[in-house]
This record gives C-alpha cells, sequence and structure tokens, in this order.
C-alpha cells in the first residue's frame, strides 16, 4: 500500500519535536497523497496531535523535512503554509465568538483562499450548506452549541481550501448519531484532497479511512491499509485492556 | 446603509464640533478638549489591547514623544504648529515601526513591561536633554516668538471633529477584510493564525496606528496647556486613564471606551466640584473598576448591549 514518494503531496521525513527534552514526536516519516484518507490512532501521550502542529505549523520541527507538493515547507510559517494548502480542524474549535458563523468562514475564504468580491460570497454559501450551517449563518459563533462549533471549525479549515485537510479529534466529545454526520461530511469531502484524520473513537475512521497509522511514544508503530493494521496484534497489545467491542 | 450612517456622523460632529467651539467659555473648551484627548487615547489602547490583543503599558511613550516632537518642531521653525500637529503622530508612527520589531520578541506581559520600559527610558532620556529644558520642560514658542493668544476655540474644533473622523475611520477599517482579520485576532489569534492570517504583521499594523493616534493626543493636549515637561508627558496616568476607560467601558467594542470615558469625567468633574481635593477620585475609579471586572469581566457596554439583545432577540434573528 505504501505509495511512491514521488506521487506525495505531503511528505514529513524524520520529523521530530521536543518538549523541554521531552520527545513529543520522534522521527516520523508520513507521506499523505491526493484523494487519500489516513487515520490516526494512539494512546494519550501519543504526540498525535503534537503531529498535526507540526504539519499546520503551529510548531517548528527540532529536525527532520517537510514537503508540500516537492516545496519545502519545514520553517514555513502558519499562515503561509495555510495559504499553500494546509489547513486544520483543531481538537478545541477556534472559532471566533463574537462573529457570526458566516463571517467565521469569510476570514478563512479571504486570507486562507486569497478569493475576492463575489467569490468570497459564493464559497462561504457553499461551505455553509456543505457543512450543514446554513440555518445559523447569522449566529453568532458564541451562541452555538457543541455540535454545531465542531462542524464549524471544519468548516473553517475547509473555507480555506485546502489540498490537505487535518483533523484533531473533530468527533471527540460528539453522541453517536453525531458522529455520523461528521463521517458523513467527511467522506464528502475526500475527493482531490488528502486527510489525515486523528481521532480517538476508532468507529469514526473506520468507515472512512482506507489506511491507518498507529501512533505510541511519539512514533509510528504501524502504517498500513486499514483493515490490516486494524487487525496487527501490536495494535491490539498497545490499546490492551480496552476491550474489544469498546473498537468495533 | 452603514454609509449614510458615518456620513451623518461626520456631518453632525461637524456641526457640534463648530458650534462647541463658537459657543463655548475658554474654561469649558479647556476641559471639552481634555475629554477628547482622553477618548482618542482610550481609543488608541483599546484598538492595541482590546482589539489586537496587545497589552502595552507604555503607550504614555507615544503620548509624550507627540508633544515632545510638535514642541521641538514649532519652536524650532518658522513653520505653523498646526502644521506639525498634523506631521507630527506620522512621524511618531514611523519611530513605532522599529520599536515594535524590538518590543514584538516579548510575548504577553514580557511585551506588557518591555512597553513600560521603552516609555520610562524616554522619560529618563528627555529628563536630560538640556536644550528641552530638563526637567524644567518647555514653554511653546512657535518660530521662537511667545504664543499672544491661546487658540482653544480652533484647538476644541480639531479635536473634536478629528475624534468623530477617528471613530468614522475605524468603523470603516472594522467593515474592511482588514478589520476582519483584526476582529478574528480580538476572538481568538490562534483560530485567525490557522486561518490564513499574519497576526504579527496585524500586531505591527495596529501597534503603529495606536502610536499615531496616542501621539496627536499628546499635542493636541501640550498645545493646550503651553508647555511640556518629561515629568508629565511621559507619566504613567495617561496609560492609567486609557487603560481604566476603556476596561470600565469594554475591550474591543468602540463604545465602550466612549462610555468609559463619559464615566471617568463625570465622576471626576462632580467629585472636584464637591470639594474632594486632588486624586481622590481615583479611588472611586478604582472601586468602579475592580467592581466592573467582578461583575462584568467584558465591560459595561457589552453588558447593556447583550441585556438589550435577550429582550429584543434580535442576535437569533
Amino acid at each position: 500500500m505504501a505509495r511512491p514518494s514521488e506521487n506525495a503531496l505531503l511528505q514529513a521525513t524524520g520529523i521530530s519535536k521536543s518538549f523541554n527534552g521531552v520527545p513529543a514526536v520522534a522521527s516520523v516519516d508520513l507521506d499523505l497523497g491526493i484523494g487519500e484518507s489516513v487515520g490516526v490512532i494512539g494512546p494519550n501521550g501519543a504526540g498525535k496531535s503534537t503531529l498535526i502542529g507540526l504539519l499546520v505549523g503551529s510548531h517548528r520541527a527540532d529536525a527532520g523535512t517537510l514537503t508540500l507538493d516537492g516545496r519545502d515547507v519545514t520553517s514555513t510559517a502558519e499562515h503561509k503554509r495555510v495559504r499553500a494548502g494546509i489547513a486544520r480542524a483543531a481538537q478545541i474549535p477556534q472559532t471566533f465568538g463574537r462573529l457570526t458563523v458566516a463571517d467565521n468562514l469569510r476570514l478563512p475564504a479571504v486570507f486562507g483562499a486569497k478569493l475576492h468580491g463575489a467569490d468570497v460570497r459564493h464559497w462561504v454559501d457553499e461551505v455553509l450548506e456543505l457543512c450543514g450551517l446554513a440555518a445559523q449563518a447569522h449566529v453568532e459563533a458564541q451562541h452555538l452549541g457543541l455540535l454545531s462549533r465542531k462542524r464549524l471549525e471544519l468548516a473553517k479549515a475547509l473555507a480555506t481550501r485546502p489540498s490537505v485537510l487535518l483533523l484533531d479529534e473533530v468527533a471527540a466529545g460528539l453522541t453517536e448519531p453525531e458522529i455520523e454526520q461528521i463521517m458523513a461530511l467527511v467522506r464528502s469531502l475526500r475527493e482531490g484532497r488528502a486527510i489525515l484524520w486523528v481521532e480517538h473513537i476508532p468507529f469514526a475512521l473506520r468507515g472512512v479511512c482506507e489506511r491507518l497509522v498507529v501512533m505510541d511514544k511519539g512514533a509510528k508503530i504501524l502504517d498500513g491499509p486499514f483493515e490490516k493494521v486494524w487487525a496487527d496484534p501490536e495494535l491490539q497489545a498497545i490499546y490492551m485492556g480496552v476491550p474489544d467491542d469498546a473498537l468495533a | 446603509m452603514d454609509r449614510p450612517f458615518n456620513l451623518s456622523l461626520l456631518a453632525v460632529g461637524f456641526s457640534a464640533a463648530l458650534a462647541g467651539a463658537l459657543t463655548f467659555d475658554p474654561g469649558m473648551l479647556f476641559l471639552l478638549t481634555e475629554i477628547m484627548v482622553v477618548l482618542l487615547l482610550a481609543q488608541m489602547w483599546n484598538l492595541l489591547a482590546g482589539f489586537g490583543g496587545l497589552v502595552s503599558l507604555g503607550q504614555q511613550a507615544f503620548f509624550g514623544l507627540g508633544g515632545y516632537l510638535l514642541f521641538i518642531g514649532a519652536n524650532g521653525t518658522q513653520i505653523p504648529f498646526w502644521v506639525w500637529l498634523g506631521v507630527t503622530p506620522l512621524f511618531v508612527g514611523l519611530l513605532a515601526v522599529p520599536i515594535g520589531l524590538v518590543v514584538f520578541h516579548l510575548k504577553n506581559a514580557y511585551f506588557a513591561v518591555g512597553m513600560w520600559v521603552v516609555a520610562e527610558i524616554l522619560s529618563a532620556l528627555f529628563l536630560r536633554l538640556d536644550f528641552l529644558g530638563g526637567s524644567a520642560g518647555i514653554v511653546l514658542r512657535p518660530g521662537g516668538a511667545s504664543m499672544t493668544t491661546n487658540p482653544e476655540r480652533l484647538l476644541f474644533f480639531i479635536a473634536a471633529f478629528g475624534f468623530v473622523a477617528t471613530i468614522v475611520a475605524l468603523r470603516m477599517f472594522l467593515k474592511s477584510t482588514i478589520g476582519l482579520a483584526l476582529l478574528g485576532m480580538r476572538d481568538n489569534p490562534d483560530g485567525a493564525a490557522a486561518c490564513g492570517v499574519d497576526v504579527r504583521r496585524m500586531h505591527l499594523l495596529v501597534f503603529v496606528i495606536s502610536a499615531i493616534g496616542c501621539a496627536a493626543g499628546g499635542a493636541l493636549y501640550y498645545i493646550t496647556t503651553l508647555y511640556i515637561s518629561a515629568g508629565d508627558a511621559f507619566q504613567m496616568n495617561w496609560l492609567i486613564i486609557m487603560m481604566f476607560v476603556s476596561i470600565i467601558g469594554g475591550l474591543g467594542t468602540l463604545t465602550g471606551p466612549i462610555l468609559g470615558t463619559l464615566i471617568f469625567f463625570a465622576i471626576r468633574e462632580a467629585m472636584t466640584s464637591a470639594g474632594f481635593s486632588g486624586g481622590t477620585y481615583w479611588i472611586v475609579m478604582g472601586a468602579l473598576a475592580v467592581a466592573v471586572l467582578l461583575l462584568a469581566p467584558r465591560g459595561l457596554w457589552p453588558l447593556i448591549r447583550n441585556s438589550f439583545i435577550r429582550k429584543t432577540g434580535k442576535a437569533t434573528r
């Protein structure tokens, strides 16, 4: 399954990050191709969110390189990476509380996707529709419930028109029917872009991602076709103590 | 809908400034000009801290620089002082660029204290410059000649109309796409960066605008007093007023600092005319600030606005 690296859209090589001497991500290699959806799982502290931070640029790598479409972006600032096509939906929604939902999306449409004039309005309307937020377009984000805020966070990332979409626990804290809505949304976004989805709830990834990466203690342990990795004894060992039906 | 409102605001501001300048007595004009200066300063601190998220404890540096540079320019040349009133703030804005680029290396509380240090350094420097009178300060003598009349009517007009024009300019700015980025930064700076906003550049922009506004306030204020000294121009009191009225009124809104300024002067004037001495009103202001921070941390204006929205249900429309 491992793609030839010359086809990779986003390619991390030996990427590492330590906090106060404690390695959070240790020499991870990762390729993402267009049209590919990759799930990332691992226990708390495995370095999943730090890895996403390194890819989007909110963390700077201590070592290793990152290329987007063959261009080195290892030391590129976050806002420039966003403009180049890497966007993240964060674990804790980073929404703009006193702006309306529509203005929350206008911001990434203007500054991330670099749209102008009427294009901004059309694109914002499209994203609102796609993410099921059209009815709340004129509500201030601070008045939204958790599901809507999670959707808005995803919509904000999408509004930057990313070629690489990084999802950090966008399903965490939601009920099962709500998770299914998010899954359907992510599934609809797969075409034409690469998606990396970190999630604690494996069943959400199962229906969406065809490839699964397992991280533990900052390192990439497993990487391959979803079902194959899923059945790997090493994964079961990492998740030891979690009953099978909780993962199903 | 916004354009007619801005235009009528300008028209009303122009007429009110003109009418006020022609009718009020000099004492009243002096007080009103001071109020306009504080309104401007508060709005500039609010722009920086409330919208930009940069809490500075050193904006009095730009206030003092504005005053001093105007005196230096007006006293040393034949160019009229009101030309310097226009030029000085822009020059201070240029000076703010290198200051900002250095101080921005400090974050949050370190930035706040770093700006305080900048103001203290300037204060110490101007105290020691003998050609500026040292600690004795200097008197405004345009072109080397003493002022024979006080231009209080012109100054009030400039201050009042200038303030209204500033509010209209800020309204237009916040409606623009750059303003949208600033509003996003106000609510969530990390979220703004994740949307592709260059937060550092935005910080520099509001820092420079704030420096220009504070310098204009300083230049205006010290023309009304006709005298400037480093001990007065760079004193922390200017900063405390900016902070207090912004926090009491409501940071991150345009109306909040205006409300805060009106409360500040109402308390000060009421207590002074009731016979309380000197700075007693600061005790009341301090108590009010503590009460507001405890009961309505976002300030009085958001409290009023939100209760109005709750009553009319406007926000969920």
